[in-house]
């Protein structure tokens, strides 16, 4: 005999002895039976089931002895009844949680925040979109007195909350460094130095950290692991990768990274990301680097911030609208 | 998304062949499996990743703090086997310098 | 009529039903009512039973300014409690078939007091009020 029959039978015994003389017994073996058929996931309607074929087998069609049939009913539904209202309570937790993060979500927002430079030589476009509530995409900007413009991106292993809470020790980092122009391989030094010895041994961070200025015209930049960035070069209207190794922050405290330059035309633009616009993926695979510059291309005639948002749609609407990773891209376009 | 991971501890060194893809779901397994390994000293951990498909920053981040885990108790860790994709997120991340990947491993596996 | 039931063995949660039951006909609770006093009281009954070996399960009529209710008194010399939180936290007891367990009481009765100390024994009071 299957399980369900067992229980079929218990139920049938539970309820004839019930219907013959309503005692209190019976009552308690249903809050037991109750308790059985929830652990063993058994289905209200299969309770409802189980009672109405129990009550034609004991051929008890007869409205006298049906209506006690109920209370045994009843009494094995009030299980259900107080899962339920357990499962509608855990819900409002859940959903307490759910505003709490969006309020961190909010904060991480402000605390990161950072207004995108206004010179007159650039024309600087940047979205960052997260793949959950809280980033592990972060950039940021400065400006300069003697006008360069520095851009950092970096990406934070990791997802959602403790990724956030990283990002914000590099954010301090980065605010606390002293005062003065920053080569970005000096940046990176430095920022190296901390993460090497704050941050979890499994959690590590790629940046990107790029410098113009605008006085000769030269990007200046470094990478720790950071997907490279793209420049388009408008004479020729030809992509190159701006090709710059270093190692991940946090790895090794003594790491030196190697800083990279290129001269700027007007015309000329850099693309800088996050690896969720590279790691692109779509129902058939990755997106490849031909198809992204495809993309790229076909609205590079437009303002940096309309290349970054039309960039971002197709890609977005190439995965489903749905993000598996952080999206960030910046966009700096020499203008004059 | 599913990962298998199948480790043989050989009489020079201890063997792991991945199957699958690596990334933030299937990442902590592979932690777990793999982790006490690193942490008894001098071992020589050798990994094939020639049957991953993908592996997203978080996979990265486990080998990183595989790799941190062995050279602090005097093991090596080597990777085999790497898709051309999985070698060029090493060689971006400037990995592929301070690791042991794709060269031959002694005595052929 | 005696209030009060000695919990023993597990027949005498059923006497302590009965009790309840028959107190809140009286006091004019309605079926879906005493269905809930009842599980209330089968839950106290039982965790007397499985946790503290014996005590006794009281059913009384009470009464406040203006409304009537009925009071479950729950008392044993058990062990007590050492987590209170934990075992009013939701999901602690339901998921492994334990049944609702006292935050599953707490939602039948319309107010829920509860004492225990690590040693010396558990004392719950549930009131249900008459609407």
């Amino acid at each position: 005999m299957g399980f369900r029959d067992v229980m079929h039978e218990k139920y049938k015994e539970i309820l004839e002895s019930y219907m013959e003389d309503q005692n209190e017994q019976a009552l308690y073996l249903s809050q037991k039976f109750s308790r059985k058929s929830i652990e063993y996931k058994i289905s209200p309607e299969e309770i409802i089931s189980i009672h109405k074929t129990a009550l034609m087998e004991l051929e008890a069609e007869r409205s006298d002895s049906v209506m006690p049939s109920f209370d045994i009913l009843l009494e094995v539904m009030m299980g259900y009844g107080l899962a339920y209202r357990e499962h509608q309570s855990l819900r409002t937790i859940q959903q307490e949680l759910k505003s709490e993060i969006e309020v961190a979500a909010n904060m991480q927002q402000t605390l990161l925040g950072t207004q995108i430079p206004d010179v007159d030589c650039l024309d600087i476009g940047a979205i960052s979109v997260p793949a959950r509530q809280m980033s592990g995409d972060y950039y940021h900007f400065v400006q300069d007195e003697q006008g360069a413009v520095s851009v950092a991106i970096a990406d934070i292993i990791g997802k959602g909350i403790p990724a956030a809470l990283c990002m914000s020790m590099i954010k301090y980092s980065m605010d606390s460094l002293p005062e003065g122009r920053h080569e970005p391989y000096q940046v990176l030094e430095s920022l190296n130095r901390v993460v090497e010895q704050n941050v979890d041994p499994t959690m590590f961070i790629t940046m990107f950290y790029g410098m113009y200025n605008t006085i000769n015209h030269t990007f200046y930049y470094s990478s720790a692991g950071h997907e490279p960035g793209f420049f388009y070069n408008h004479e020729t209207k030809e992509f190159e990768e701006l090709y710059a190794k270093g190692l991940l922050l946090g790895v090794d405290k003594k790491t030196k990274y190697r800083q990279f330059e290129k001269r700027v035309d007007v015309g000329d633009v850099i693309l800088l990301m996050s690896d969720g616009v590279t790691e692109c993926r779509t129902e058939e695979g990755f997106i490849e680097v031909d198809t992204l510059i495809g993309y790229i291309e076909k609205y590079i005639h437009l303002e940096a911030q309309e290349i970054a948002n039309k960039v971002y749609k197709e890609l977005e609407y190439l995965q489903d609208f749905q993000l598996r990773d952080d999206f960030t891209l910046i966009i700096l376009k020499r203008i004059k | 998304m599913n990962i298998t991971i199948d480790v043989k501890e050989m009489e020079q060194y201890t063997k792991v062949k991945i199957v699958g893809e690596i990334d933030a779901y299937t990442a902590p397994k592979l932690r777990e499996t793999i982790f006490p390994y690193a942490e008894k000293k001098n071992t020589k951990i050798v990994i094939d990743l020639s049957e991953v498909s993908y592996m997203d920053s978080t996979g990265l981040g486990v080998f990183v703090g595989l790799f941190k885990s062995l050279n602090a108790n005097e093991g090596t860790l080597q990777l085999t086997g790497l898709s051309e994709r999985l070698r060029r997120l090493f060689d971006i991340t400037g990995l592929a310098d301070i690791m042991n990947i794709n060269s031959e491993v002694e005595g052929g596996v | 009529m005696d209030s009060c039931v000695k919990i023993i063995n597990e027949w005498d949660i059923v006497a302590a039903r009965q009790l309840g039951r028959n107190v809140a006909k009286d006091l004019g609770f309605g079926t879906v009512d005493q269905a809930r006093i009842t599980t209330a009281i089968s839950e106290l009954a039982r965790n007397i039973y499985l946790y503290a070996g014996q005590g006794q399960v009281c059913i009384e009529k009470t009464e406040a300014v203006g409304k009537t209710g009925l009071i479950i008194i729950s008392e044993d010399q058990g062990p007590g409690i050492n987590d209170l939180r934990k075992v009013m936290e939701d999901g602690f007891s339901t998921s492994g078939g334990l049944g609702a367990g006292l935050p599953g009481v707490k939602r039948l009765v319309d107010e829920f007091t509860i004492e225990s100390n690590p040693g010396e024994g558990t004392l719950i009071k549930a009131i249900k009020w008459l609407r």
